[in-house]
């Protein structure tokens, strides 16, 4: 065949794999060489028959020595009516005259191996009194729900995005703090994540977030991902197989390491900061044993910190991308500057409310655009010819999503007079020393207490969010910064035109 | 309907073209009459929802190679090859020449014709032509299920593939799903998937207690521009407060409406719009019914005398849009099973069921 297969196309043993059972229960699982998997009631099989085979297939489990083969799947047909209907049906308990000892004793059998999963739902359904009277609907229906019961086959599912998403959706929504599939894939959109980009996450789905993106970059471009505590809390990473190159494309930063109170600085650094290679040999030849693994480790641990302080203060993000379960609006205005202008500003939250003061925030944040908060809504149907319809029971909320565009806040200096001006960079000197005495009082607070709150340092851009949040004069404060813009730009024309008037009067009076 | 004002050289246009108003001059008025140009018609793009769902579902990446029918607009199909690359393909099909040559000027335009092929064919009758070459097919055609034959063929036939079709109606939906089955596809499964926006206001929640005092500052205020009341009001502030203090009072209650409904011709009185003024229940209960001029439209003087201002509790509310989006189309996915390996590592295919 011309395709050839990767790695990554096929199971492979010490590998993440999904185990979807009849009942339509998932098992995940490391596939071990040369051991046994048990699916409870429907059987056991040995690992060595799935490993290094595609993804795709369906196994049923037919003998005693368990073993597997691939299980070809019914078409789907049309249920040809009939004129059966359920008037004579009663409900007493006494269509199956097979007793529940009996049933027991063919299940026992079918897990020995003896019988298949057919075999048994074909007695039960010969052994049904009524099963002839019922509508081919119901009778269907049966069949489907005994097959789900009774029948040995398992289908092995390829960790992806979505797969890993549906399983802890259904299993623990709590751990991923209830991000749906629909949600995350709207997430992926907004962001605008691709080959080659560099975002910024903060990223409170225990690396949900991070592994859809990281699967869609396919270890090209980067990802940081800031974190509080003492580890970034990551392990929906470990069930999606990634290979290497795309899990070094993940950096990760502590909140607390951002910026380093001075005193900080000497405890984390391998030593008093060896700063030139010469230092740095003279101390290898001077450390012995446990003093000198102590010294790689940390000088280790130093580097990465050093490598991923560089990336986030190179300050070009392609995106930014919150789930975090602090208060948004405390962290954007901190992370704002590290993203370049036109790029995307994704905030997840499972609880729309959360999210509203966050959207007013944005709205007065004049280095945001268009915030814009949605909900999705999803329905998965039942699809069988001529039985179509939607599921009875459906999901609820997937979460919320906050998005908007970066924009850099360019005040329109040229336009103004020379009296705005001044009153602006009067404005703009007020707000600067307010901040810098806010930066200074969070500082000390941040030496005294250990907390995670952190002032930004170097701020790249040029243009700072307190000092040009001011600088309008005239507009109402619901605008967004567009509009504001545009206000300036119009009242201060006008200002002009009023100044130009006035001189020309003053001329005319000259004049006269 | 629109009213225009018809002058030469003008053009009116809506949505169905564009009309020379000199075209209309002098004919006998209810002539019909053709549009100039028809605006560009392009078809219908697919919503961000959709084109989300269907990207995380089909495990869109880099490196992949997927077949879309029919390209449309072009719209997904850029999505996707963002997706795709660097170096993944994509093989867009479509019928209409027109929307052929537009999409191909814009993948030219964006850079894209190295990661497109790009082909006028009608899939449903002559195929994809394509075997053995990709991971992932998108249809969005009027009969899906006439290209379903085919897809298969240009699944990567030795590895899991994965397919969609998206429909507005469900009879077609029930048509595709037998084609798949028949097609030894999977798994097939069926969604539909919306994304609501929501509105943010802001809102002052006043309580019942905050419109009391609000309406007794109002009916304080017409006292005060009766000529009874001005003369009262001589002493000063001093006076004012015993009024409040007074009007807290609920046993003056009545005779405090009685001088309201003395006065409640008022001009000067305002009511704003977002005060609840709501048909007060003590004055009723005393008997005497007081109807506010809630409809006048005095605007409250810039230079009104210190109001004494009571300020609500603002809360943040969201509202869905009056009308939104209820259907979008029907997703429909399902498995492409790679053909069996006859040197599985165990046992060759078994016959699997009779």
């Amino acid at each position: 065949m011309a395709t050839t297969i990767t790695s990554s196309d096929t199971i492979n043993a010490g590998e993440h794999v999904f185990i979807k059972m009849p009942s339509d229960n998932v098992k995940c699982l490391v596939l071990k060489p040369n051991t046994t998997v048990s699916l409870g009631k429907f059987g056991t099989f040995k690992a060595n028959d799935i490993i290094g085979r595609a993804w795709g297939h369906t196994y049923e489990i037919y003998d005693k020595d368990n073993k597997t083969r691939v299980y070809h799947l019914d078409e789907i047909n049309e249920v040809e009516e009939t004129e059966n209907n359920n008037r004579e049906i009663i409900d007493d308990g006494s269509s199956q005259k097979l007793s529940l000892e009996e049933i027991k004793a063919l299940k026992s059998e079918g897990l020995k191996g003896e019988l298949t999963g057919e075999e048994i739902v074909n007695k039960l359904k010969e052994s049904h009194a009524t099963f002839e009277k019922k509508t081919a609907y119901s009778q269907a229906k049966y069949l489907q729900k005994k097959g789900k019961k009774f029948h040995r086959i398992f289908t092995p599912i390829k960790p992806t995005t979505y797969s890993v998403n549906e399983y802890f959706y259904t299993k623990n929504p709590a751990k991923i703090r209830d991000i749906r599939m629909d949600t995350l894939s709207q997430l992926l959109s907004y962001s605008n994540v691709h080959a080659g980009c560099k975002l910024l996450v903060v990223d409170d789905t225990q690396g949900m977030i991070v592994s859809a993106l990281a699967e869609r970059m396919g270890g090209m471009g980067t990802i940081l991902g800031l974190y509080d505590g003492d580890n970034p809390h990551y392990d929906v990473l470990k069930y999606m197989n990634f290979s290497q190159e795309i899990l070094d494309s993940v950096k990760v930063l502590s909140w607390l390491r951002i910026h380093r109170p001075a005193d900080e600085t000497s405890s984390i650094s391998p030593t008093n900061q060896p700063t030139t290679a010469n230092q740095q040999q003279i101390l290898q030849m001077t450390l012995t044993g446990k003093d000198l693994e102590g010294y790689h480790r940390r000088l280790k641990a130093y580097t990465i910190v050093e490598e991923a302080r560089k990336i986030l203060f190179q300050a070009d993000f392609d995106g930014l991308i919150i789930a975090s379960q602090y208060q948004p609006e405390s962290i954007l205005p901190k992370l704002l500057p590290y993203i370049r202008g036109s790029r995307p500003v994704v905030v997840y939250h499972p609880h729309k409310e959360a999210l509203l003061e966050t959207s007013t925030w944005m709205r007065k944040c004049p280095d945001l655009l268009a915030p814009q908060l949605t909900e999705s809504w999803l329905r998965k149907s039942q699809v069988l010819p001529g039985r179509t319809h939607p599921e009875m029971s459906t999901w609820g909320s997937g979460g919320c999503l906050l998005t908007a565009t970066r924009v850099l806040d360019q005040p329109v200096q040229a336009a103004l007079t020379k009296r705005e001006r001044a009153a602006m960079e009067k404005k703009n000197a007020e707000a600067k020393k307010l901040k810098r005495e806010r930066e200074e009082s969070e500082n000390n607070a941040a030496s005294s207490s250990s907390s995670s709150s952190l002032s930004v340092e170097a701020t790249p851009s040029t243009t700072t969010t307190t000092a040009t949040a001011s600088t309008t004069t005239t507009t109402t404060t619901t605008t967004t910064t567009v509009l504001e813009t545009e206000v300036v730009v119009e009242s201060a024309e006008a200002i002009k035109e009023e100044n130009d008037g006035d001189e020309r009067a003053v001329k005319r009076v000259k004049q006269e | 309907m629109s009213i225009i004002r018809v002058k030469e050289g003008e053009y009116f246009n809506c949505k169905f073209g564009s009309y020379k108003h000199a075209d209309m001059i002098g004919l006998e008025y209810g002539t019909k009459l053709g549009s100039n140009t028809v605006l560009p018609h392009r078809t219908q793009i697919l919503y961000i929802a959709d084109i989300s769902f269907v990207m995380d579902f089909l495990n869109l990446k880099p490196g992949m190679s997927m077949i879309e029918s029919g390209t449309g607009s072009g719209s997904f199909s850029h999505s996707i090859v963002r997706t795709l690359a660097p170096t993944g393909h994509l093989y867009t099909f479509e019928y209409h020449q027109e929307r052929v040559n537009a999409a191909k000027k814009e993948f030219e335009d964006h850079g894209l014709l190295d990661m497109v092929t790009l082909q006028c064919r009608d899939v449903c009758k002559d195929g994809f032509g394509l075997e053995n070459k990709v991971d992932a097919v998108f249809l969005d055609l009027p009969a899906p299920w006439e290209a379903v034959a085919s897809a298969k063929k240009a699944f990567k036939q030795d590895k899991i593939g994965k397919i969609c079709t998206f429909s507005p109606c469900i009879e077609q939906i029930s048509r595709t799903v037998t084609a798949l089955s028949e097609n030894g596809f999977v798994d097939i499964q069926m969604f539909e998937c919306l994304i609501r926006f929501n509105e943010i206001r802001v809102i002052p929640m006043w309580t019942i207690e905050e419109a009391m005092e609000k309406q007794r500052a109002i009916e304080k205020k017409r006292k005060r521009a009766t000529p009874r009341t001005t003369r009262e009001n001589k002493s000063g502030e001093q006076k004012d407060q015993e009024d409040e203090e007074e009007e807290n009072d609920e046993s003056s209650a009545k005779s405090k409406s009685i001088k309201v409904e003395a006065s409640i011709d008022d001009s000067n009185v305002s009511s704003e719009a977002a005060t609840p003024i709501s048909t007060s229940g003590s004055d009723a209960e005393e008997g005497v019914s007081v109807v506010f001029p809630t409809s006048s439209p005095a605007p409250t003087p810039a230079t009104a005398e210190p109001r004494e201002r009571i300020d609500p509790k603002n809360i943040t509310v969201t509202k869905l849009p009056l009308e939104q989006r209820g259907h979008t189309s029907y997703l429909m996915f399902a498995t492409f099973t790679p053909v069996v390996q006859q040197s599985s590592p165990t046992q060759p295919s078994a016959e699997g069921k009779q």
